[in-house]
């Protein structure tokens, strides 16, 4: 396989996962930023485990998850039911917070970054290999898992939370309960991508992880559609794709061009181009036993 | 008679065949059958996003170069062109163009700048192109080496020689107290700043952290005022260093001499953020603007005349001279872009490059060994109404 299909390949899967994070917890009404947090604190940590305490990339891998996980499930404590723009805050401010204990710890090489992170297969083409399959394999897991909360009563209950928290509470959804278990699934797939991340690039420095990546996951997610997991899937590959795509006298363009796609998404298509409603004629075309909606 | 002649016939033939093969020079240019129409550059640089102002200069000093050299008639006969590639500042996107690169290219300029180095130059080093990461720090390129050369040398040999000349041009200032931002190599060009104080017999107070998303600097300044020092240096963003001088004048701060600004803040943003506030502040950097050549005269006035009337900032030198770099590494080492020799050749030009002596830069000539420059200057100027004046050059 080429490198720059291998590289498209895997950044989009990373794109994929990242902006499900940021997509299922939004199915409440949370923007949970505290996942590009989750990323860095994660791959940082990992990168510590492999290089300074000579951990496999494969046991570090189920750390990063879990101190994703942890991290989210110590915050959704305080932040599970709180309003969208509270945990905006959070998120934003945990972005802030890691930032400056990486900046500040010499063990993860500080402002300088860590370099030279090993391969975690026996060559650079098998280190490819194992990444690409690990990413699409994770992104079937994730997605299957998304797909089978979208399909259940916890799906709906949270559409029911999106649209009206008092309402959903009336019919007695635990609010809190529902946005902590989003919020501490969405920063464990935030943990595992920060690791594969890294090892990706086979490095680690601050500015992997910006709010530039936040703009960008959020654009994945408005573009494609917030109300299915299936506009992240169609968006992520499009607009990492166009961007590497745009010849040279275009590229200086992209954010203007970026920016009018999106304004003209919310203007025009405020759902975003993949819809529930597509997806579900979608459903019914590949189905005999329903009928169009 | 007849015998003598062909004698003498034969040892002339032998002596001309010896001149033209044999007893090539050590560092001619080798004559070799060029395999390609054109030589392609790509630069991978930022030419859009946040640094594309940088980007901006550093693809016209690469310009430049190529236009001059196609001038004088190309890299070994044949014409070179500098090709941008826009990573803008993503290592997203940074590793998918080197993943192009790589595919088929002789060598290549940049990345810029670091989040981009980290991510794509393990690429270029998997494939073993040679990738000239001109304006990072050594720490950053030696990482990549021998797949990169750095064009500076190690910051503690570099800056501490420097700080210690100016701590020596101000013999009263006892105490200085240091503006650090928590950027890239920056806190260790700081720790290098109080090497050169402590060797010269200057106490090192307590630094000043300077925020990235700060926007106020009073309370810096009544932070750093408060230990009482005798001399400030900053180490931080072009227009927070200069907010931040303003801040000191605000609070009674006196003598500029005293304040030392580090390279990485001589920038445009500094002079038009600072403007008169920063007369008599001192400042170092890597090139002198008021050498007097006519090579540099035409650059500087090719600048102006391209932005309108600026001078050529500090860095903007960099990859002008890395393209000539190239020319001298390709011809010296008989490269001839035969896509069949690429891993050959690509190897010839990392190795002469790593170790060039005497290089032909555009302001002063530099020696290289293990990819690390060994005699490049240092200079410290006064700033005057938004200009530089030389106060000093430190050359090892």
């Amino acid at each position: 396989m080429s490198l720059p299909l291998y590289y498209f390949l895997t950044i989009t899967a990373i794109n994929i996962l990242m902006s499900w994070a940021l997509y299922l917890p939004y199915r409440v009404a949370h923007l949970h930023f505290l996942t590009v947090a989750n990323m860095a604190i994660s791959g940082y940590l990992s990168g510590w485990l492999v290089q300074g305490l000579g951990f496999s990339f494969w046991a570090a891998l189920p750390i990063g998850l879990l101190a994703g996980g942890l991290l989210g499930w110590l915050l959704s404590l305080f932040i599970g039911d709180a309003p969208t723009f509270t945990v905006v805050i959070v998120g934003f401010t945990f972005i802030y917070i890691t930032r400056t204990v990486i900046e500040n710890t010499k063990a993860v090489g500080a402002t300088m970054g860590m370099f030279g992170l090993p391969l975690v297969a026996g060559s650079p083409a098998a280190h490819r290999w194992a990444l690409l399959a690990l990413l699409y394999a994770l992104v079937l897991v994730v997605g299957f898992l998304i797909h089978r909360f979208e399909h259940s009563r916890l799906g709906r209950a949270s559409s029911a939370v999106f649209v009206d928290k008092d309402l959903a509470t009336s019919f007695g959804v635990d609010i809190k309960k529902l946005g902590r278990l989003l919020q501490v699934f969405s920063s464990t797939v935030a943990g595992g991508c920060g690791v594969i991340y890294g090892f990706l690039y086979r490095s680690f420095h601050l500015d992997f992880f910006t709010f530039q990546l936040v703009g960008l996951f959020m654009t994945i997610i408005f573009v494609g559609g917030y109300a299915t997991m299936w506009g992240v899937v169609v968006a992520a590959p499009l607009l990492y794709g166009l961007t590497l795509l745009f010849p040279p006298e275009v590229a200086s363009w992209r954010i203007v061009i970026y920016g009018a796609i999106l304004v003209a998404v919310l203007v025009l298509k405020p759902e975003g181009f993949i819809t529930r409603r597509l997806i579900l004629n979608l459903e019914r075309l590949l189905s005999s036993k329903r009928k169009k909606i | 008679m007849r015998k003598k002649w062909f004698v003498v016939l034969a040892a002339l033939l032998v002596l001309v065949a010896f001149v033209f093969t044999g007893c090539q020079k050590e560092g001619a240019t080798k004559r070799v059958k060029v395999k390609v129409e054109q030589w392609e550059i790509p630069f991978m640089n930022s030419l859009t996003g946040p640094i594309a102002s940088i980007g901006e200069f550093l693809h016209w000093g690469a310009e430049r170069a190529a236009k001059e050299i196609n001038e004088a008639g190309g890299i070994s006969g044949k014409p070179v062109k500098v090709i941008g590639v826009d990573t803008a500042l993503d290592p997203q996107k940074g590793v998918v163009e080197m993943g192009k690169i790589v595919q088929n290219t002789l060598v290549a300029l940049g990345p810029v700048p670091e989040p981009v180095i980290m991510a794509a130059m393990p690429i270029a080093v998997e494939n073993e192109m040679m990738s000239m990461t001109a304006t990072t720090s050594l720490e950053y390129a030696e990482k990549f080496f021998p797949w990169s050369i750095s064009w500076f040398p190690k910051t503690e040999d570099r800056l501490p020689p420097l700080v210690t000349a100016w701590a020596e041009m101000n013999p009263e200032m006892k105490s200085v107290v240091q503006f650090v931002a928590q950027y890239g190599p920056w806190p260790g060009m700081a720790a290098a700043h109080n090497v050169g104080l402590e060797k010269a017999g200057v106490k090192v107070l307590n630094p000043v952290e300077v925020a990235q998303d700060m926007v106020t600097f009073g309370p810096l300044a009544v932070k750093a005022l408060e230990q009482k020092p005798d001399g400030i240096i900053l180490s931080c963003f072009p227009e927070k260093a200069a907010k931040i001088i303003q801040e000191l004048k605000s609070r009674g701060w006196k003598n500029m001499s005293r304040i030392l600004l580090f390279s990485s803040a001589d920038d445009a943003s500094l002079y038009s953020t600072g403007g008169a506030s920063l007369n008599g502040a001192i400042i170092y950097n890597y090139i002198n603007v008021d050498v007097d050549t006519p090579r540099w005269n035409a650059f500087k006035e090719a600048y102006a005349a391209d932005h309108n009337g600026m001078q050529p900032p500090s860095l903007s030198t960099n990859y002008y001279d890395a393209v000539y770099m190239i020319k001298e590494a390709i011809e010296k080492t008989g490269v001839t872009g035969d896509p069949k020799k690429l891993k050959e050749e690509r190897k010839k030009i990392a190795e002469y490059m790593a170790n060039v002596k005497g290089f032909q830069g555009l302001l002063f000539n530099w020696d290289m060994s293990g990819g690390v420059p060994t005699n490049k200057p240092t200079y410290l100027f006064e700033i005057q109404d938004g200009k530089k004046k030389l106060v000093k050059e430190i050359r090892d």
